[in-house]
């Protein structure tokens, strides 16, 4: 199965150094005040492995779980890390924690720019262009440390996990299927290219 | 001055508007609702609150509050805001628990194994969608290289990097 994947938390060595509620909300504000022009999951992985509060595989898992659940990524996964580092109290000091900020600047600019005949002037706009050409550079920073982790999984020797890292990306990205469908029929190859076998109930 | 039938309806188009961005969200699905069917917002108050949503800290689509505040007021910010994030991050964190709770189970390593993969796809999916509607010139382009191997040399706060990348915008006019 996986070989180069560390087993799953078993029931967390990461207690030790595991963060307060309030701690976690202070580090929520921080990703999104970074979160300018986007790219919160890059953020929030800069901040908790900094922090060193979830390693890279575990990210990687919370980023993908994230993807599953409907709705805005950047808030799943902010009441994901958090229910998974803080419990209840935890996911809800994350998500208001990452919304918080922008609620804030996003009601004060929206009553200004009501007043405003014509909306955003030039100069706003050109400025958007440029924090987004950075929020491709954030998400370019992610981009490594989580498609390896996918790579290299391997059912027995064949390379499951990159052939299905490929087809995903090409499904997505360049044929720009619907993802629900794409997401029935890779994933259930990996389920059934990755089942338990009796190996792996010895050792699970 | 908005009705309670107004911010009730509001709060339930945003939910379904949550609920139903699957992988990220559903762009074309909010501006077929909020736009053509409903008619609360015009096509250009929609792409300014979107722009406005990428500048913002925090996650893009706070066009969302731009909204409600625009539809309906204050009371309209606040259901279209609670409405669209509350639901999913109740769903993520309750998906999160569960996880924790049963990832020693051995089904829970395949699905694992399963979803890893996949959700790297995704990822690099996302980056060329990104990357094709904010890169349109080689000053972008140059500028986005620039940015990311400032990010990768640098233990800098990507915030200082994001903001520093709209002033340079600004002053080449992007």
């Amino acid at each position: 199965m996986t070989a180069t994947l560390p087993p799953p938390l078993e029931d967390d060595p990461i207690q030790l150094d595991a963060p307060t509620t309030f701690q976690l909300a202070r580090a929520f504000v921080g990703v999104a005040l970074a979160g300018i022009g986007g790219g919160i999951p890059a953020h929030t992985r800069r901040a908790m492995l900094g922090r060193g509060w979830l390693s890279d595989a575990e990210f990687a898992e919370a980023f993908t779980l994230a993807q599953l659940t409907p709705g805005p990524n950047g808030v799943n996964l902010a009441a994901m890390v958090g229910a998974r580092l803080g419990g209840k109290r935890g996911a809800l000091a994350s998500t208001l924690g990452v919304l918080t900020p922008g609620l804030i600047a996003m009601t004060a600019v929206t009553i200004l720019l009501l007043g405003l005949p014509g909306g955003l002037p030039p100069v706003l706009q050109s400025a958007l262009r440029g924090a987004a050409c950075a929020a491709l550079a954030v998400m370019l920073t992610m981009v490594g440390p989580i498609v390896r982790v996918g790579w290299s999984v391997k059912a027995g020797r064949l390379p499951v996990g990159a052939a299905v890292t490929v087809l995903t990306f090409v499904a997505l990205g360049v044929l720009r299927l619907d993802l629900l469908p794409v997401l029935a029929v890779l994933v259930g190859v990996g389920l059934v290219a990755h089942r338990p076998t009796k190996e792996t109930h010895g050792n699970a | 001055m908005a009705t309670p039938e107004l911010l009730l309806d509001l709060f339930l188009t945003f939910v379904r508007l949550g609920l139903t961005g699957f992988g990220g969200t559903n762009l074309a699905e909010m501006e077929r609702l909020l736009v053509g069917q409903r008619g609360w917002i015009d096509a250009r108050t929609f792409a300014n609150g979107f722009a406005l949503g990428q500048l913002m800290p925090g996650p893009n689509l706070l066009a969302v509050t731009h909204y409600g505040l625009v539809i309906a007021g204050g009371w309209g910010a606040a259901a279209a805001t609670i409405g669209f994030y509350g639901p999913t991050a109740v769903l993520s964190a309750a998906a999160a628990l569960l996880w924790k709770r049963h990832s020693a189970h051995p089904w829970s390593l395949t699905f694992r194994d399963a979803l890893l993969p996949f959700g790297g796809g995704v990822m690099l999916a996302g980056v060329l969608v990104l990357g094709q509607t904010s890169i349109h010139s080689w000053a972008a382009a140059a500028l986005a290289a620039i940015t990311f191997v400032i990010l990768r040399r640098s233990r800098l706060n990507s915030a200082l990097v994001v903001v520093g990348a709209a002033v340079v915008g600004a002053l080449i006019g992007l």
